[in-house]
């Protein structure tokens, strides 16, 4: 196998969670560049020692590859992949970035806790008189709205929150991945 | 040169060096790597984000001596951005620029 193969089937492989459709696309550029080097008489040795380690390669591929995915559609889920792609190359501290941004995660989570569990309330509430009787139906049914009525806005406020925090960390994130590795060696 | 100036000037390089013609991702790579001592293979992923942003659009031409090449076009979006991120440029420069002569006047 050629040093050039080596490279693109690491890079390649590196890349596996990318739609292949995708990930063709990303490695063209690097199958094109060593097409192009060669041409130029540059041996394939030299040419994957100037385009660098590719695992450190593949994880800035898989960082914009993350961030993209959490742009087109905002969740939870996909703003923390697009979070730990960015700690493990090296963006972020662990201590300055990801720890104030899992604290964060947990208090959005415990809130949106509270959120459900007022949700709930009122059904539990007429389960509760359905089956014992012990308050009369008038006095029950105005706790259920009161309480659904405070459901409801706290659900509205929670999204709200949910959404704001995760385009602070998006933008937060795309500013400061517009970096791009030094040479460390020259 | 330091790491934290690269910030964006990276950006403005990419997308002046493609307002005026279409460029290939080689040649594109191999221009700002010279320049800046970045390593060639993280030209790149930035090339590709700017294109996910809609700055950039690719298209790919089979050339009559070599392989084909992916050439970069900046988009409309892509120019006024660029726009945007000179005049900020200039005004940053000129601000560092005197306060540098003001300073060093004897």
């Amino acid at each position: 196998m050629t040093i050039k193969d080596q490279y693109l089937g690491e890079l390649n492989h590196l890349l596996h969670v990318i739609p292949s459709e995708q990930r063709q696309e990303l490695l063209l550029d690097y199958e094109l560049h060593f097409q192009m080097a060669m041409e130029n008489g540059q041996p394939e040795e030299q040419i994957a020692h100037e385009l660098g380690d590719p695992r450190v390669i593949a994880k800035e591929l898989l960082l914009g590859y993350r961030v993209h995915q959490a742009e087109t559609k905002q969740s939870p889920v996909r703003v923390s992949r697009a979070v730990f792609s960015a700690v493990s190359l090296g963006f972020f501290n662990l201590i300055f970035m990801l720890g104030p941004y899992l604290a964060l995660m947990g208090i959005l989570f415990s809130l949106w806790v509270v959120v459900v569990v007022l949700w709930a309330t009122p059904v539990l509430l007429l389960a509760d008189w359905a089956i014992n009787e012990t308050f009369p139906l008038t006095a029950v049914l105005s706790v259920c709205a009161l309480i659904a009525g405070l459901a409801l806005l706290a659900g509205v406020g929670m999204t709200k929150l949910t959404k704001g925090l995760l385009s602070m960390t998006m933008k937060y994130l795309k500013w400061n991945t517009r970096v791009v590795r030094v040479v460390k060696e020259k | 040169m330091n790491v934290q100036f690269k910030k964006g000037v990276l950006e403005i390089c990419v997308l002046v060096l493609a307002s005026r013609e279409d460029r290939y991702g080689y040649e594109l790579a191999v221009m700002i790597s010279e320049k800046f001592e970045v390593a060639v293979g993280s030209v790149y992923p930035l090339l590709n984000r700017l294109t996910q942003e809609g700055l950039f659009s690719t298209y790919l031409q089979e050339s009559k001596e070599g392989p084909p090449r992916k050439y970069y076009r900046l988009t409309e979006p892509g120019w006024h951005y660029m726009r945007g991120l000179i005049d900020e440029w200039n005004v940053f420069t000129e601000a560092v620029n005197e306060i540098i002569e003001e300073g060093l006047r004897p």
